[in-house]
């Protein structure tokens, strides 16, 4: 009997779990280690922080879907991982400590034959003086990071609204919370589902609203922009982002690197060099991410963190991360296993798999502060490769060590992303976009090194229905309801 | 080597912004002909996609002569709004009223790949703007507003800017004249129906009615073919306005009402 621990039930780790346990059966063992006690549709959250839904609505009990599932579920979070045992043993154990009510602070080491790390990332509001403290969100802004986060952002956004009802101007302010953030199109939706909301509240007129974000264009996302096509004509994302901003009336800072956030107030520093400030009454700045924090320890006990873990605290994996300057990236910098190099029975997926490089153009200001989006790897690819991770692990239990590896490169992968601009049946938005491949691939297809037929955008009320229907689909599918597995990643 | 300047109706872009990666001979060579069709038609700057690029360059002429090579320029800053009058070379004798940033700040890369950044106001930023917004696949017309981006597809259909001394309406008043007469074919049609099930007194009664409605709907029929011409004389740039669409319309109207007298002369 193999057993499969799998450290994270978010999206990638949830995925990659329950298909291992449909496929592997009873007569092997799929172990789940999550901190949490409910699965969260991540994407929703937006609208959980602007009142159109509740917490309830985005998150369920992780518990039932998993003795469901004949899973064995821990609510713990991984500390370290000793991938060559301990001397007295040279089974491979990860140690975790228990976060359910009752057991708090508790550790067990659990012996793995094979493990998957799809953590996540550790959500680092400490990079940002202001910002908060560690992975503590600070109380001068809010965030949409997670369903608690969403549920106090409405709070504030509500109070923002009985404000300007009462005749009082309020600055909104959303983006990012450091030059080497991602995720720009969480707070994308968001700055779009307040717009919208306070249209629906009737005080428009009293607010203003602005962007900031590390983009060095608007409409690049973290993927180095894409482009719209329509009837023939390709437009740059740029080109709908700024028209978009423009309808809405949306200001928008770009190249910024938030440096420090007060009450009320954010400093950030441009690409060009020059430092600025923004006042606001109500904010929502994405923190950066940073791996969770495990660490790795050899037989005897030495810290080998540095070997298993990149500097920023994700995996290690099958990527060149030594490719150097821009100049020189190519697609196949990208990891299409997962596994890693150094431990084969290790695979990192969703955000835990530490990228080779930027997708966006490296960038950096004259004071030398880095200011570029990192690289997205959550929603479509996380699930994808979770799925192609847990289908190589079980392949090595039930057909053999030496099995090959299934592949889901990003770089021969597409992506759809539906960015919600705003909620409601009649009176709802979003901008639907498919991107191929994700990674641009400068060599297969010279230029923008994407497919122009595969990469496209629409914006409209039916991406908002899709938005909808997708937000019922994935949950649907994450509660292993009939017919679970024939909704796509 | 001078090239040949592109202009509409070639699409602004198929492929976008491709950023120079290496500064090689293809790059040099490019960077040589912009200098050169910019010299040769005593231009003021032109962005790669104008000659047939599509790499992320813009080349500027400076006063002195020299020129200001800007490789993946991006816009990261901006302050103001201004509206003026704006003319390129993508679209020969036209202008629109474009409305821009004021000033705005600049991040690009010189020919050693090097980040630099510049600051620019006045006509300069909009030159700039303008320049930036093709190597993304975009023209002005993607910043014109709703009324203004019209009336330039109107000077586009006629290539000039002095064609233009209207725009066509999307509704006319001869509009509701066919409303009309619609509604009365559609009581007429009601009758008809109606002139089943009735009682033949009743029936020949409907006739009559029949007749006056028919008459009408024939009287609006020839109005609306005369004020028709009227007013399509007053929007002479609007297509619509062309006397073969006002015959075809009056004609349908006709067929459809002498079709309902047909049935209805047989079963009243």
């Amino acid at each position: 009997m193999a057993r499969l621990v799998v450290l994270g039930g978010g999206v990638s780790g949830h995925t990659a779990a329950t298909f291992a346990a449909k496929w592997l059966g009873s007569a092997h063992e799929v172990i789940v280690v999550t901190p949490n006690s409910k699965w969260n549709w991540v994407p929703s959250n937006i609208w959980v922080g602007v009142g159109e839904m509740s917490k309830e609505d985005v998150t369920f009990d992780l518990a039932p879907v998993y003795k469901k599932a004949g899973i064995n579920y821990k609510q713990a979070k991984a500390v370290s991982i000793n991938p060559e045992g301990s001397e007295s043993s040279s089974k491979p154990f990860v140690t975790v400590e228990f976060t359910s009510k009752g057991n708090e602070g508790k550790t067990e080491n659990i012996e793995y034959d094979y493990l998957i790390n799809a953590t996540g990332p550790k959500l680092n509001f400490g990079a940002t003086p202001g910002l908060g403290v560690g992975s503590e969100l600070g109380e001068f802004t809010v965030s949409v990071c997670t369903p608690d986060h969403a549920v106090h952002a409405n709070d504030e956004f509500q109070k923002s609204i009985q404000k300007m009802k009462n005749g009082e101007r309020q600055r909104f302010l959303v983006g990012t919370g450091h030059g080497l953030c991602t995720c720009q199109g969480a707070a994308f939706e968001y700055i779009f589902n307040i717009e919208h909301e306070i249209n629906k509240a009737g005080v428009r007129d009293m607010a203003d609203l602005t962007w900031i974000s590390n983009e060095a264009f608007l409409g690049d996302f973290g993927v180095g922009g894409l482009h719209m096509k329509s009837m023939g004509f390709a437009v740059s994302s740029k080109i709908f982002a700024e028209s978009l901003y423009t309808e809405r009336n949306i200001d928008w800072i770009i190249g910024a690197h938030v440096n420090k956030v007060e009450k009320g107030k954010a400093h950030y520093e441009l690409l060009d060099g020059t430092m600025g400030e923004e006042e606001f009454d109500f904010s929502m700045l994405i923190p950066p991410f940073a791996g969770v924090g495990l660490k790795a320890f050899a037989k005897d006990g030495t810290d080998i963190t540095s070997t298993v873990f990149a500097p920023n605290g994700f995996m290690k994996v099958d990527a060149n991360y030594s490719a150097g300057a821009y100049e020189n990236w190519k697609a196949s910098d990208w990891p299409s296993t997962y596994q890693n190099p150094t431990y084969g029975n290790m695979f990192a997926c969703g955000i835990a798999f530490a990228p080779p490089h930027t997708i966006s153009k490296p960038m950096s200001s004259p004071n030398g502060t880095p200011i570029n989006p990192t690289p997205p790897r959550t929603g479509m690819p996380s699930g994808i490769i979770g799925k192609a991770v847990a289908h190589s692990i079980c392949d090595k239990i039930l057909k053999g060590e030496n099995s090959p590896l299934h592949e889901a490169s990003m770089a021969n992968m597409g992506a759809a992303c539906v960015a919600s601009a705003g909620k409601g049946v009649f009176t709802g938005t979003a901008a639907a976009m498919t991107i191929y491949p994700v990674i641009p691939d400068f060599e297969k297809y010279p230029g923008t090194g994407r497919d122009t037929d595969y990469t496209f955008g629409e914006i409209g009320l039916a991406g908002h229905w899709i938005k909808h229907i997708l937000h019922y689909l994935f949950i649907w599918k994450a509660k292993l309801k009939t017919g679970w597995t024939m909704i796509p990643e | 080597m001078i090239k040949e300047i592109v202009t509409y109706p070639t699409p602004p872009s198929v492929q976008y912004a491709i950023d120079v990666r290496v500064l090689d001979e293809e790059i040099e060579t490019l960077l040589q002909d912009l200098k050169d069709t910019i010299k040769a038609n005593s231009l003021e700057a032109l962005a790669a996609f104008q000659i047939g690029s599509y790499y992320n360059i813009v080349v500027i002429a400076k006063e002195d002569g020299e020129f200001l090579e800007l490789i993946n320029p991006r816009v990261i800053g901006h302050k103001g709004r201004v509206t003026t009058v704006e003319k390129t070379a993508y679209f020969p004798n036209l202008s629109a009223n474009v409305t821009r940033y004021e000033t705005i700040s600049l991040v690009y890369q010189d020919r050693d790949l090097k980040q630099r950044s510049l600051k620019a106001d006045g006509a300069f930023s909009i030159l700039l703007q303008r320049k930036v917004d093709y190597t993304f696949g975009s023209t002005f017309l993607n910043k014109l507003n709703k009324e203004e981006r019209k009336q330039f597809q109107k000077k586009l259909e006629f290539g000039s800017d002095l064609a233009i001394s209207e725009l066509c309406p999307t509704t006319f008043k001869r509009d509701y004249i066919i409303k009309l007469i619609n509604i009365i074919m559609i009581i007429m049609a009601i009758l008809l129906l109606a002139s089943l099930f009735v009682d033949e007194p009743l029936s020949k009664e409907f006739w009559h009615y029949q007749s006056y409605l028919a008459l009408s709907a024939f009287s609006l029929n020839i109005i609306y073919f005369f004020y028709a011409q009227y007013e399509g004389k007053r929007f002479t740039s609007c297509t619509s306005c062309q006397i073969g669409n006002i015959i075809g319309t009056a004609t349908i109207s006709l067929i459809k009402l002498s079709v309902i007298m047909i049935f209805s002369y047989l079963i009243m």
